[in-house]
């Protein structure tokens, strides 16, 4: 069973520090909710994970099993057995959603894979994902609309079966129907062994996958590991207990606000 | 119907397959007669040659390149009478430096034409495509599509002028130039151009130059595809497209070998 063991990570972005000492061990057949307020980061973890340029770790490690992969390149630790859903999936003109596909097979694999092996696992992953065939036949997430975007994320899940896979708000988009079958896709990867680090801000895709853990990031560190409960007592009553209960005060996200903008607004109702 | 169509799809059923080859002609003449379709799989087209086309009333000419030699100072021209329709398909994967001179007149009312170009400059190659298109009759189109990959220490411009005259109106041009440049020492220009001297036309262009995007490049990394397979797969996405333009399958094979082997 794979392990990745994240110690005392610190990374920043554009030279603000956001990770500021995360400890959190996720062993594969584990499926850890990952709490907290916007701008904590959480999606900047997962980033930081999968090596995501942007991202420096500036101290602290990451290990999948054994393997230091902060000295790995972004292809080399998704060989491993990592995968990472992301928020946003970039749209790449041109690039064939099922040519991709199979080259992103292929470097998992030895030998390549057959074009009739290919299409009939694509035909079975689709048709469990209900997406309609053609998508795999457009350029990648070009065109697509929220909800296909995040399919296709789980469909990618599918065809490369990951070890552990980190999921980013995986279920923003999605209508009741196509979260329940995302979230029966996810139960069933589950039940295979697939490990799940999963971000959602709603209860609702936790309820149908049901974690085994909940941790909450709070100013760039995690400050609770608990089970289940965390996340009905986080959606009930907010992040506020862990100032009065923990004594941690929640840093407010930072909002640019144009002040000026705002103040000639306020001057041009005045002179009104 | 306008451009847009001819851009879309390609009609290849109950029309004339012709292959040409220019190896020993310098000026190479091609005439589609009134009402018909040709489909014209130019082989061994070479430096120097000048090739001259006519597109008569009601006819339609499907018009094929793959180039692999040095092209330098060749040049296309055509002239389309009323309701003709031309489709351009050039995919040039020659090694040289080379300047191509085309130039496209829509002479007849409702004449229309799509140019596709695709390019791929590697090495010290030092390429210019020069893609014309004069519109003269009333409610003539032409679409003008350029696409580029360029890199190590190679050269690429795509320059141009669509032009609207006196008397065309009703006429819709789109100029459309990309290139993707690889390398640092590689250099690319695309100087789209339009020049208009007519009233109620539609007429737009657009030209983008840059670096494959590194959050493209992150995304399919993260994926398992190391950079070069992914600088491949969207070399392929940019490029490949220019095969719909070829009917035979060995032909489309030979490009899709082509851009691997010059990847």
């Amino acid at each position: 069973m794979a392990t990745l063991m994240i110690k005392n990570l610190h990374a920043t972005v554009d030279g603000k520090e956001i990770l500021k000492g995360v400890d959190l061990t996720i062993k594969q057949g584990e499926t850890v909710a990952l709490l907290g307020p916007n701008g904590h980061g959480k999606s900047t973890l997962l980033n930081v994970i999968i090596g995501h340029p942007r991202y420096q770790v500036t101290a602290g490690s990451i290990y999948f099993d054994d393997i230091d992969i902060l000295t790995l390149s972004v292809d080399q630790r998704a060989k491993l057995g990592l995968f990472f859903a992301m928020q946003n999936p970039v749209e790449i003109p041109g690039v064939i959603n099922s040519d991709f596909l199979r080259a992103a097979v292929n470097t998992h694999k030895e030998k390549p894979i057959s074009t009739y092996n290919f299409y009939k696992i694509l035909d079975q992953a689709t048709k469990e994902l209900k997406m309609p065939f053609d998508l795999a036949t457009r350029s990648l997430n070009e065109g697509f609309s929220g909800g296909e975007k995040k399919r296709n994320e789980i469909l990618q899940l599918l065809l490369l079966e990951p070890k552990i896979a980190l999921l980013d708000e995986i279920d923003s988009g999605l209508d009741v129907d196509a979260m329940q079958t995302v979230a029966d896709v996810i139960k069933k990867e589950q039940a295979k062994g697939m490990g799940f680090l999963v971000i959602s801000h709603y209860a609702r895709l936790f309820e149908l996958i049901k974690p085994t853990r909940a941790v909450v990031l709070i100013n760039g560190k995690i400050v609770l590991d608990g089970d289940e409960s965390l996340i009905r007592r986080i959606d009930q009553t907010g992040y506020e207990f862990i100032k009065t209960e923990l004594g941690i005060d929640v840093e407010k996200e930072d909002v640019n606000m144009n002040k000026v903008s705002i103040g000639s607004c306020g001057i041009k109702d005045m002179v009104r | 119907m306008n451009a847009f169509l001819l851009h879309q799809e390609i009609d290849f059923t109950n029309c004339l397959s012709i292959i040409l080859d220019c190896q020993n002609v310098d000026k190479p003449k091609i005439t589609v007669e009134k009402g018909t379709h040709k489909y014209i799989l130019v082989a061994n087209f070479h430096a120097g040659c000048e090739m001259e086309i006519t597109v008569e009333e009601n006819s339609i000419l499907s018009l094929s390149f793959l180039t692999s030699d040095n092209i330098d100072n060749s040049k296309i021209t055509a002239n389309l009478q009323k309701n003709a329709q031309l489709q351009a398909y050039f995919a040039d994967f020659s090694l040289s430096k080379e300047k191509i001179n085309v130039v496209i007149n829509l002479r007849g009312d409702n004449a229309m034409a799509y140019w596709h170009l695709a390019s791929l400059a590697a090495n010290d190659d030092h390429k210019e495509f020069d893609v014309n298109i004069y519109h003269f009759g009333k409610n003539t189109s032409a679409i003008s599509d350029n696409y580029g990959v360029c890199k190590d220490r190679s050269k690429l411009i795509f320059s141009g002028c669509s032009s609207i005259n006196k008397g065309s109106h009703g006429s819709m041009t789109r100029q459309n130039a990309k290139i993707m440049v690889f390398d640092q020492d590689c250099d690319a220009i695309a100087r789209p151009l339009l020049k208009i001297d007519e009233k109620d036309i539609e007429a737009s262009h657009g030209a983008v130059v840059g670096k494959i995007p590194d959050e493209h490049l992150f995304y399919l990394t993260s994926r398992g595809l190391s950079d070069f397979e992914a600088k491949k797969l969207i070399t392929f996405g940019y490029l490949k497209p220019i095969i719909k333009g070829f009917k035979e399958k060995n032909i489309q094979d030979q490009i899709v070998d082509l851009i691997e082997r010059r990847m």
